[in-house]
């Protein structure tokens, strides 16, 4: 049987619903060797704010089990060399593009969004990040506060008619009731989750084993709390919700999309292995033919919840 | 960059807690890895630890590589359980390479981690009659797995004394670079003996290469987290791959002048 794995978000449709997570693609240009973009659902850029950003000292990151943390620091070029640079390679791969931008405060982000806005680039649209753990200036502020995430999410709204994806974080008591806000502010889509603060400690040198201290968790050991986060989101709003947290393989894609989610992203995977993507959607096509499933979006929201 | 499956030929303990693990990595070999370059390999396939292990590489001939790795955490352990036939999961050759000798009289230096480029710098030196002269330190004789031939130019040393010369690196080379000219140091091992070294080149201006030991996340440049404080020589400015390097694709590699010890 042939497979249809496309899906779409609001009215932008994407190949198929794999995407990669912001930060754990680079640019897109470091792993050509190993992996064809092109294969990709989408690329989520790595963060871009509206100054360059040299990042946090080391050490930056460490594996726990069945996961890792970072404390990176939004290390990244700048909107200005995105622009200049990124942008003209996106446009040579076949692949829908989101721009990623992370700010501490609603000009920032307004900055960054207005500069891409009007530059050439052919990107699909953005993904907000508001919960972005690991710097100091504004830190999770956003992602904590309903008002916060929804005046921002206003702001945005009115700078652009791109899909507009706000990042959510899990570090909250209801992410129903954030993502409501960020609904009635304009989002068209809302991504979940962004990482767990997370903490572990060198019990020899007595010394965090991040820079930060607490840095963002990520990795499957997130999984469980990644797909909760999307079954209450999909519970709270009517939009479509991109699942994010310790995906590495087509069964866990099928999870997500159960749970509510109509595509999903892969992070801290990549790092094991860059191509790691190509062999989900392979392998996702293979589960879609064993289990007569024509077409991948059928399966959203599918799970058969108890009551 | 390839990612193959490697077969293990040889895992064994040649020291007290060090292992060389030797395995076929035809596609890897086919990109000319050289001194300095390293692998990162997938230790298991269940997913408790993500994160592959970055291990430089010890020896390459024809087809197989190695590596010399000491036994440290999780990661090296379930590694040194390998047997022969296992197949590998490795992403290599990563990193750039010692560079150039010619018109120096190369002094390696090495110790505990940092035997295995070392190691197989000499062996390249030695095979292109490049004189050098390679310097070993340990803690003991059991971790030592060469002679003290300080008449073909190897000198081991011992913290207890137990072979070679007693104490560190530094007394012993210290005394060849003054024996020596044009001297250029090669350095890899434990942060103690690179601060020593880089400590000593600084104030001595003699040229020296380290390669730099950090935590990665993907070796590939993707994570941005195996970062490494460039010395700042004035620059103010700070921006993105300024201040810091990543030590995956920008090193393992450093001039010793390029980098700050905190």
């Amino acid at each position: 049987m042939t497979v249809d794995l496309s899906t779409s978000l609001c009215d932008v449709n994407f190949a198929n619903p794999v995407f990669v997570a912001s930060g754990t693609f680079g640019y897109g240009t470091e792993t050509e060797d190993l992996v064809d973009a092109s294969e990709l659902g989408a690329i989520v850029t790595k963060s871009i704010t509206k100054y360059p950003r040299e990042g946090n000292p080391p050490p930056r990151i460490v594996e726990t089990p069945s996961g890792m943390i970072n404390s990176i620091g939004l290390a990244n070029i700048g909107v200005d060399k995105y622009i200049e640079e990124m942008l003209p390679f996106y446009e040579n791969i076949e692949t829908q593009v989101i721009t990623n931008i992370a700010g501490f405060s609603i000009d920032d982000y307004l900055h960054v969004l207005e500069k891409l806005e009007s530059s050439d680039g052919t990107v699909c649209g953005y993904e907000i990040n508001i919960s972005c753990p690991n710097v100091e200036a504004g830190r999770i502020e956003f992602a904590v506060n309903p008002n916060l995430t929804r005046e921002l999410t206003q702001a945005l709204r009115s700078a652009t008619e791109k899909l507009l994806i706000l990042k959510l974080s899990p570090n909250v008591t209801d992410i129903g009731e954030i993502a409501a806000a960020a609904v009635e502010g304009g989002a068209d889509v809302l991504s979940a989750v962004n990482t767990l603060f997370g903490m572990s400690i060198d019990t020899a040198t007595r010394r965090p084993n991040v820079n930060t201290n607490i840095g963002g968790l990520s990795g499957p050991s997130i999984r469980p709390v990644g797909i909760a986060s999307v079954f209450k989101i999909s519970k709270s709003v009517d939009v479509p919700i991109i699942g994010i947290g310790g995906i590495k393989s087509a069964k866990d894609v099928v999870e997500y999309l159960l749970a509510g989610a109509s595509a999903v992203q892969v992070g801290t995977a990549n790092y094991r292995d860059a191509a790691i993507v190509t062999k989900i959607i392979n392998d996702l096509t293979t589960y879609c033919e064993e289990n007569g499933i024509a077409t991948i979006s059928e399966i959203i929201g599918g799970v058969e919840p108890y009551d | 960059m390839v990612a193959e499956k490697g077969t293990v030929l040889d895992n064994r303990e040649i020291a007290r807690g060090i292992f060389q693990m030797t395995f076929t990595a035809d596609r890897i070999c086919n990109e000319e890895p050289s001194p300095g370059q390293f692998l990162n390999i997938c230790v298991d396939d269940s997913w408790e630890h993500p994160l592959r292990r970055p291990m430089s590489i010890a020896n390459a001939e024809g087809d197989k590589l190695s590596i010399i790795y000491k036994l440290f955490g999780e990661g090296t352990k379930i590694l040194s359980e390998y047997i022969k036939g296992q197949s590998i999961d490795l992403l290599g050759p990563l990193g750039n390479s010692y560079g150039d000798t010619n018109g120096t009289t190369p002094v390696l230096i090495g110790g505990g981690v940092g035997l295995a480029p070392i190691l197989w710098f000499h062996k390249v030196l030695q095979k292109n009659n490049v004189n050098h002269i390679t310097v070993l330190g340990a803690r003991n004789v059991e971790e030592h797995f060469l002679s003290h031939e300080p008449e073909k130019n190897i000198y081991l040393t011992t913290d207890d004394g137990s072979m070679g010369e007693l104490g560190t690196v530094m007394p012993t080379v210290e005394k060849v670079c003054g024996d020596t000219e044009n001297t250029k140091l090669f350095v890899c091992g434990p942060e103690p003996m690179m601060k020593a070294v880089h400590q000593f080149v600084t104030s001595t201006h003699i040229p020296c290469e380290l390669s730099v030991e950090s935590y990665m996340g993907c070796a590939t440049g993707l994570c941005q987290g195996c970062v490494i404080e460039r010395a700042s020589h004035g620059l103010k400015d700070h921006s993105y791959h300024e201040k810091y390097s990543l030590v995956c694709i920008d090193g393992p590699i450093y001039l010793a002048q390029e980098i700050v010890f905190s």
